[in-house]
């Protein structure tokens, strides 16, 4: 036996699936966290229009200005 | 004529934002399903990472989960990452070099987890399947991680080296020193 064989042995195998329990808790978890977000979208559209049919328009654009960010890689280190 | 131009400019810059934020709902619509692809593509090579580096079932679970919902908090924030794989391998590794930094590694007699798969009625590899996944196991720990990553991730020498933090030779000569003790310990058991 050498290395090559040992090598294409491994590459041979599958991997064993995640457990479903898994799935269940990461995929209602992160309906959860973009409903929310969702949720703060629509209240933030609504006042926006509220404000600018009170003409107070130029808060919100104000507010955009200065809240928006731009995109950016981070890894979480702990 | 300035004051009409400066009310339509008002008007229209008032709709892009009430449609920024139709946007932001229609986005986030698309996000969960994009989340769920992602998911998909994601969790079961990340499953068994974790699970080579922690040896635990519970812990690995954690790591991944936790990994999967910091990248849907980066996601809801706006601040996506540019590249899915390096942040969540790197996301997995944290947080099992952190678990592992809490509580000392499961004893091997007591690692009751599979990393490989046989495939059905492939005599030799269902034969071997134990005996190589105790070897892998029994592995030190930043070996395991390269056979794992290069074998059944088709990661690149320089992708696990940056992983680890060490030099592309160093990631390479962990990937031989493991394949000649496995050879070793393979011809052993034959």
């Amino acid at each position: 036996m050498n290395d090559d064989r040992v090598e294409r042995l491994l590459r041979g195998y599958g991997l064993p699936e995640a457990p479903l329990a898994l799935d269940r808790r990461v995929l209602a978890q992160a309906e959860r966290i973009l409903a929310r977000t969702r949720a703060r979208a629509a209240a933030a559209g609504i006042a926006r229009e509220f404000a600018n049919a009170l003409g107070f328009g130029y808060v919100s654009y104000v507010v955009d200005l200065v809240t928006a960010t731009d995109a950016e890689y981070r890894v979480d280190l702990i | 004529m300035g004051g009409l131009s400066s009310v339509m400019e008002s008007d229209s810059s008032d709709r892009r934002h009430v449609d920024r934020n139709r946007d932001r709902g229609a986005e986030a619509h698309g996000e969960e399903a994009a989340f769920t692809e992602l998911y998909r593509d994601y969790r079961t090579r990340l499953h068994q990472y974790a699970l080579s580096l922690v040896r635990d079932r519970e812990a690995a679970e954690d790591a991944v989960h936790d990994a999967f919902l910091g990248w849907v908090r980066q996601l809801s924030a706006g601040k996506t990452p540019r590249q899915a794989a390096p942040y969540l391998y790197a996301s997995v590794r944290n947080r099992c070099l952190d678990r592992l930094r809490r509580r000392p590694e499961i004893a091997l007699d007591d690692a009751h987890v599979e990393l490989l798969a046989a495939p059905a009625g492939d005599e030799e590899r269902i034969r071997l399947r134990q005996a190589l996944n105790r070897l892998l196991l029994a592995l030190p720990e930043e070996q395991r991680e390269v056979v794992v990553l290069r074998t059944w991730h088709d990661m690149e020498f320089a992708a696990i080296a940056a992983l680890q933090g060490t030099p592309v030779s160093t990631a390479i000569a962990r990937y031989h020193y493991a394949l000649a003790k496995l050879r070793k310990e393979l011809e052993a058991h034959e």
